[in-house]
């Protein structure tokens, strides 16, 4: 293993710039899931049936709290790599557990709210438009819970070896990943939530 | 501390939060839907280059050009994707 060390740690060897190459085609092939997401709900969202739309169901507030959880969440994970490479374990640990309590937080509002919905009678069978909305939530909120296990088990390891090149590989990975979610739902607050709020 | 706090990171903050009050304006403010529409489009493609460029540092390796041709790709696959789909099902054609 031949590790350039005028790189950071994360692209250190051959096999980390590869892998972090990899992840970056991976998030291409995610941009196209939720692109065929965002499109079944663009061509859904008229359809309610007998239920209820957008403007009815959706409500400002907690939508506002939920884009600036993972915005600040975005924000945290940066500056734990920041600190990853400034070598500082210590900092960029506490930097990911916030990042990860963010997106806790997120979550949280997110099954509130779709408690919510269920209890005001919109579930995923009453329409074609909910069916839509709770795929395209869904499968974004699955990324976030799949995301936080992931990060719990990084700090774990970093917790345990340190930062050498894999632990740094992995948990630069991994941030690429969490702020690909936070890009994935701007997109969710603009075209469903907002946009949803106005027609 | 302070070294803790780089200034990119900051400014992408500050930027991220400034594009969410912004877009922001299309429920306060009345106006027609194509200018809300736009809005929304040109905050929401403004935030993900913040994420790519600010957070992600997309251009940092030696594969940057690699990377920039994959993700313009994917998101041209992504706009024909949603824009094919809508052109077949709600423009009737």
């Amino acid at each position: 293993m031949k590790i350039d060390s005028s790189l950071p740690l994360e692209y250190s060897t051959e096999e980390n710039r590869l892998k972090i190459f990899g992840f970056w085609i991976f998030l291409g092939a995610e941009i196209m899931l939720f692109a065929t997401l965002f499109a079944v709900y663009f061509t859904l969202h008229t359809r309610t049936g007998s239920g209820p739309d957008g403007a009815e169901i959706f409500e400002l507030t907690p939508v506002l709290l939920e884009t600036f959880l993972l915005l600040a969440s975005s924000f945290t994970i940066g500056l734990g790599v920041h600190a990853m490479r400034l070598g500082n374990k210590k900092a960029m640990m506490t930097f990911f557990i916030i990042t990860l309590i963010l997106g806790l937080g997120f979550l949280g509002i997110e099954i509130d709210e779709f408690v919510t919905y269920v209890h005001e009678g919109a579930t995923i069978t009453t329409s074609a438009f909910l069916s839509a909305l709770m795929t395209l939530l869904g499968t974004h909120g699955a990324h976030v819970t799949f995301g936080f296990f992931w990060g719990v088990a990084i700090l774990i390891q970093v917790a345990r070896r340190g930062l050498n090149p894999q632990t740094a590989n992995k948990a630069f990975i991994f941030s690429l990943y969490w702020h690909f979610l936070d890009v994935v739902w701007i997109f969710i607050f603009s075209f469903v939530y907002l946009k949803g709020l106005i027609s | 501390m302070k070294e803790l706090f780089p200034k990119q990171h900051v400014m992408g903050f500050g930027f991220s939060l400034l594009l969410t009050i912004i877009a922001l304006a299309v429920v306060k403010f009345d106006m027609s839907y194509n200018i809300a529409f736009a809005i929304l489009l040109v905050t929401a493609l403004a935030q993900a280059t913040v994420q790519l460029v600010l957070f992600m540092h997309i251009g940092e390796s030696e594969d940057k050009k690699t990377l920039y041709t994959t993700i313009l790709y994917s998101v041209f696959v992504a706009v024909v994707t949603i824009l094919g789909t809508l052109f077949a099902m709600i423009w009737g054609y």
